[in-house]
Order: C-alpha cells, then structure tokens, then sequence
C-alpha cells in the first residue's frame, strides 16, 4: 500500500474511536510534556549556571609564573625549575601574542598608607586590569569603572569606604592621597633604592564585592587603581627583595601574570601554549569539566524521570491498539480477504501509532513549552519580590522540540509492535466466521 | 488432460483440509478432486458443515492446504508464500459472502476502493473507477451511503462490485443469497450470471439450495463430510 493510502486509512479508524485515541494522544501529550520540561529545566540551569560563572570571569583567565618561584614547594618537584625562563617583559609580550588572548596583566599589590579628610588608613592597594570591567562584581559597581587604563582614579571596598566616611556614597568624585613606596633602580645591577611617594586618586566607584583575581583571595585588597597607572608607580613588591638576591637580578621579572583570555574556549589552548614555553599555568578550567559532567547526570535524571510519563503513556498506546485490533477484527479478516498483506495490517497499525505519537509529540512540546513559560513566570515574580534580577530558568532549543517529537513518534511506534503483529497474524478465516 | 489444462480455471488435486482440536482431528476437507473450466457458473452443494466454507477459503487463498493442491488461473496456490497468496487474492480471485461483510463504517465507495489501495492503483483515476464499478451494479446513487442504510440486496451488490474491484478471472461466492429475500436473491443471481455470460468471469458458488444449482449453474459439486460425493454436469 502507498503511504497515502495507508495515512488516509489510519486517520479514517482514528476518527471511528476518536475518543479513545483522543484519550491516548493527550496522555502522550502529557508524557512529552514532562518529559520537555524537565530536559528544559536542566539544560536552563545549566546555562544559568554557566552564564553566572562566565561573568566571574574564572573561567577566561590563565595564571601564569615562573617555575623559578617553586625551587622550594615540594609539591612541584617535577617541575624542572632551572629550565624555566625568567617571567619578564619578552615572556609578556609572547604571551600578549597569544590567539584570544585579551589582556596581560601583572599582579601589582603593595601596602600603603591612604589619606582622605585629614584620617589615614593603612591598607592594600592593587592594580585591576581593564578586563575586569565584564566582571560581574565590576558590572555592580556603585559609580562607574575606571576612565581609562592609565587614569588616577580608585575603586574602594565598600567597607573601606565606610572607613573614610560613615556615607560611603559620599565619597564619590571625592580624592584621597595615597603614600606609598617606589621601587627605584639603583646606582649598579645589584641594587635599588626605595623612595615613599605620593599620588592622589579621583573616587570613582564603590565595590561590593571583591572581583575575581589570583592573590587576591588570600589577600584581600580594598583599594583598587587601574593595573597600568599601579605599573607606571613602580611600587615596591614583596617578590622585588627575593629577585635582589637572586644570582643574576638584572631586568625586571614578575612573580604572576593573570592572561585574560577573549572567551573561554581559549583558555585550555593558551593553557597549553604557556606550559611549552616552560611556564607554570593554572586556569579553572578543571572545575568547569566536573560541573559539565555534574549537569551531563543532572539532565540524564531529569530526561528519565521527564521519561516515566511518556512510558506510562507508551503503555495506553499499546492497550488502545489491541482494543483496536480485537475490535477490528472482522475488518482486518476482510481486508486480507480483499488482498491487504501481512505487511500491510502491520504498516496500518504503525502508521495509527505513528501518527498518535506526532499529535501527541507535537501536543505535548507545545504543553511542556506553555509549563516552562508558566514556571518562569513565577520564578520571575518570586526573584522581583526578592528583589533579584529576572533570570531564564527554562530553556527549549529547538533541536530538544525536533527531538521530543520524533522520541515520541518512535516510542509510539516501538508501542504498535505488539498490537501490529498481533493484527497482521490473525487468520482471516477465523475472524470472518467470528460473529 | 494436457489440451485441458489451458481452458481449467480452478483445479484441485487431492486437496484435504484438516483442523486440529486438542487430540481429536476435524478433516473439514478431505482428498477432494475436482475441476472447473474457465468462464463456467459452477455450484458447490451440500449440508451445513460438509466443507463447503472450508473448500471455498482454500480456492481463495484465505487457508492453507494440509495436503494436496489446487491451482488456479494456471498458479499453484499450495507453493506460495503468504505475499504472494495476498498478491493473488488482490488480483486473481474476488470473493463474496453471505453476510455481504462490507466495513460497516465506511461508505459503499469507501469499501469499494479498498482494494484498489491495496493494489496500488494510481489515485488518479481510482473515483472513476468506484463509481464505474457502483454504476454497474446499478448502485451510483448511493456512493455516499453507509453499508446499514441500504437493503441486503443493495449491500451484497456493492460486495460484487468490490469484489471485481481489479478485474479477478475467478469469483467465488459463499451463499450470497442465503441472507435476502427471494426478490433481492433472483437480483444478485441475475448478477452473478450477467458476469459470468458477459464479462467472462469465472463464478463457483456455495449453495444448498439444489433448485438454485439447477436454474444457473453448469456443473455442480455435492460436498458430504468433507468429501465430495457426485458430480453433476448439465447438458449442453
Ligand atoms: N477452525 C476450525 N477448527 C475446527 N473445526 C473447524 C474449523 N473450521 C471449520 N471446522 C469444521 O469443519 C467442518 C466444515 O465446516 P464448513 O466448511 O464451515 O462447512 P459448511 O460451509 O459446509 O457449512 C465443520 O464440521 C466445522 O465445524
Ligand atoms: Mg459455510
């Protein structure tokens, strides 16, 4: 039989039991639709998820320093320090070169004493590079970020501000002057002097929270300059002192550069790239490979349990078609009697199975989509009531609604297997005398 | 036998069919013999459950022999497949019944069609040819009508037509008279040799009505417990 011929005849016993395959569709519907909203649900939160900690900016910077820091941590013990090259400008500039790299960014920190309406505080100050300004924590900035990369301008720490003035938003477009100490060179190779220092800085903006960056976890910083203006000041840094001892001190070297990479795909490249020239390199990445691995479970349970459903529903599939074939018996003996073959009684079976599972399957995304928009919708009020940005917990790309689609027409079709064969082997004799 | 064999429509060689139930064996049809020429009215006679039913299946390729065989339009059913035995009950032999067995749900043209699906005949022209086929058998105004709506006499008619649907050399027909009146019964019979004399077709026919043997067929077969008995050829 022509496929036509054989979705025309299908339809036509559909419409004759339209309740009972109306009842079967919409439990398929129903199956799909759980099934489409917890897969939607997973794959939301993980873009969620993902979209929160590429803001952290973790994921798209590279720590890099020289194997010649670690001679004494066990830990590194192959790390083969006496082939690793000094971390100085020329490393910089290489690793600048990098494809995705964005920004190369020394670690500057150094204590400091800073003055604001006749009171001084000593405290740390850091340099935060111009890629910092995609950073979540910067995007929350009370103010604005830095003007440019080599302005006199600060971001505080909320608290320290509190420090300067018990209205920390005052102190905004306010200066304050900070005392600190300059590394200067000295009269041969082997020495440098120290100078204090004085520089006032314009307040720009007010931090909540601590952007994301190496050292800083351990030491936290309070006040923060742009990463070029801090370079510029030549401030004198703890690692200045151990590089002075070294055999050969020569030009300048840094402890740690923090490579800020365009996006994360790079990271696990420049990882690699810095690592061949003899550097050590740590990024997050490893971290990211144990949560796509934690949502790759997450998605699998949801898709079985979204799954349950659509097996329970496969189930009313098979009832539905033998009640269809008991009922139909003297119609299948007849159409044998008139010429339909084996194949032809099974095709028939499967084309209603099939095109239950495409009604219900398309049903059932449409269902599971309406659901989604419904949860995020009272996701939403409960995030505003919180005062919490709106976020997109639900996600249904299109390949999950071509997928749920088919996933349901070949359920329904695996579910006429029985009932189909069941209908092709009926003895036509039998079920004409039947009556 | 040989200058025969091409004017044979229906021959069966020996053919038995027997049914099986738990230890005791019903033989339905036994060692049954027989030949029916081409373009001949014949007649199967004999009483409720001598094997008429089960002969007229096994010609129709609806059953499978226990032994023997039987050949029809020149084709030897007892080696065929299950594909190929609905290829030739699509388009060597038609069939009609007692209880006339339309689709109760779909409409005469709808029946009528079936068929025509299964054979694959191009969509195109298949309405033209329902309603050729409704027409014939005097029935074009009723296409549209479901199998309950009209009379015994009307309904088997449409079985007819469905039945000559692709044109089958052979048609075999199971007591097509035993459900109507004898108005509607003298209608189908009138049918039935109209085809025979003007279409050439092939008509065996189960009866046990011996009256209704005498009046249109040639030759008759008399069936008793499975075994066939006599057989009776009219002169010419
Ligand atoms: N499937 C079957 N199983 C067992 N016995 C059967 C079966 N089909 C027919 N018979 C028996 O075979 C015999 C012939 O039946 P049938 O061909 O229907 O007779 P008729 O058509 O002449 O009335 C009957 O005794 C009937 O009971
Ligand atoms: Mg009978």
């Amino acid at each position: 039989m022509i496929r036509q011929d054989l979705f025309e005849l299908a339809a036509r016993n559909m419409r004759n039991a339209r309740l009972r395959n109306a009842l079967t569709t919409m439990g398929i519907a129903v199956g799909v639709a759980s099934l489409v909203a917890m897969l939607s649900l997973g794959i939301g939160l993980q873009g969620f998820a993902n979209h929160q900690l590429m803001k952290s900016g973790m994921f798209q910077t590279v720590f890099v320093s020289s194997r010649q820091d670690m001679r004494n941590m066990e830990e590194n013990a192959d790390a083969k320090p006496e082939e690793s090259p000094a971390l100085n400008d020329d490393a910089r500039k290489q690793i600048s070169a990098l494809p995705g790299v964005e920004e190369v960014a020394p670690e500057v920190r150094a204590m400091s004493e800073v003055d604001f309406g006749g009171k001084s505080n000593f405290t740390l100050i850091a340099g935060l590079p111009q890629s910092a300004r995609e950073e979540d924590s910067i995007e929350k900035v009370k103010g604005r970020f830095f003007s440019s990369p080599t302005a006199d301008e600060v971001l505080l720490q909320r608290d320290f501000a509190k420090k300067l003035d018990p209205n920390p938003d005052a102190v905004l477009g306010k200066t304050l002057t900070v005392r600190y100490a300059q590394r200067q060179s000295g009269d041969t190779s082997s020495s440098f002097s120290i100078e204090r220092k004085e520089k006032q800085f314009v307040i720009v903006g007010l931090l909540d929270e601590e952007p994301f960056g190496g050292m800083r976890m351990i030491s936290r910083a309070r006040v923060f300059i742009p990463t070029q203006t801090a370079e510029a000041m030549n401030l004198m840094q703890p690692a200045d002192t151990q590089q002075l001892v070294r055999s050969s001190p020569g030009a300048r070297t840094y402890s740690m550069l923090t490579v800020r990479m365009k996006s994360a795909a790079y990271a696990e490249k420049v990882e690699e790239s810095v690592k061949q020239m003899h550097f050590s390199a740590y990024s997050y990445l490893d971290a990211t490979k144990s949560m796509r691995r934690f949502f790759a479970v997450l998605d699998m349970f949801l898709g079985i349990f979204g799954s349950l459903a659509l097996a329970v529903a496969s189930l009313a599939i098979v009832n539905t078609l033998i009640m269809a074939v008991l009922e139909r018996r003297r119609e299948i003996g007849i159409m044998k009697a008139l010429g339909a073959s084996d194949a032809d009684v099974k095709k028939l079976f499967f084309a209603e199975a099939a095109t239950m599972g495409l009604i219900g399957g398309a049903l059932g995304v449409t269902l599971g989509w309406l659901i989604g928009r419904a949860i995020n919708f009272g996701t939403n009020i409960y995030l505003h009531k919180m005062k919490m940005p709106a976020e997109n917990l639900w996600t249904v790309p299109p390949l999950l609604v071509v997928g749920a689609i088919v996933f349901a027409v070949l359920v329904s079709v695996l579910a006429g297997i029985y009932p189909a064969a069941r209908a092709a082997k009926l003895d036509p004799v039998q079920a004409l005398r039947y009556e | 036998m040989s200058e025969q064999t091409g004017a044979v429509a229906i021959e069966a060689r020996a053919a038995s069919r027997f049914y099986t139930m738990g230890e005791a064996t019903v033989r339905a049809v036994e060692d049954v013999s027989f030949h029916i020429n081409r373009g001949e009215f014949a007649a199967l006679l004999g009483p409720s459950g001598s094997g008429k039913s089960t002969l007229l299946n096994l010609l129709a390729g609806l059953d499978r022999l226990t032994a023997g065989s039987i050949v029809v339009a020149g084709r030897d059913l007892s080696t065929m497949d299950s594909e190929a035995l609905a290829r030739y009950r699509r388009l060597t032999v038609g069939m009609i019944f007692q209880s006339f067995n339309l689709v109760p749900t779909m409409t005469l043209a709808d029946n009528i069609e079936l068929p025509l699906r299964f054979a694959e005949t191009a969509r195109a022209g298949r309405r033209d040819r329902v309603m050729e086929l409704l027409t014939n058998v005097g029935l074009s105004h009723r296409a549209g009508h479901k199998p309950t709506e009209l009379s015994g006499g009307e309904q088997q008619r449409a079985a007819i037509a469905r039945a000559l649907a692709n044109n089958p050399s052979v048609l075999l027909a199971d007591e097509p008279t035993g459900n109507l009146d004898s108005r509607n019964g003298q209608e189908v019979m009138t049918l039935l040799r109209d085809l025979n004399q003007k279409m050439g077709v092939t008509v065996l026919m189960v009866t046990h009505d011996p009256s209704l043997a005498e009046r249109y067929a040639r030759k008759s077969l008399h069936m008793a417990d499975g075994r066939l008995v006599s057989t009776v050829e009219a002169a010419q």
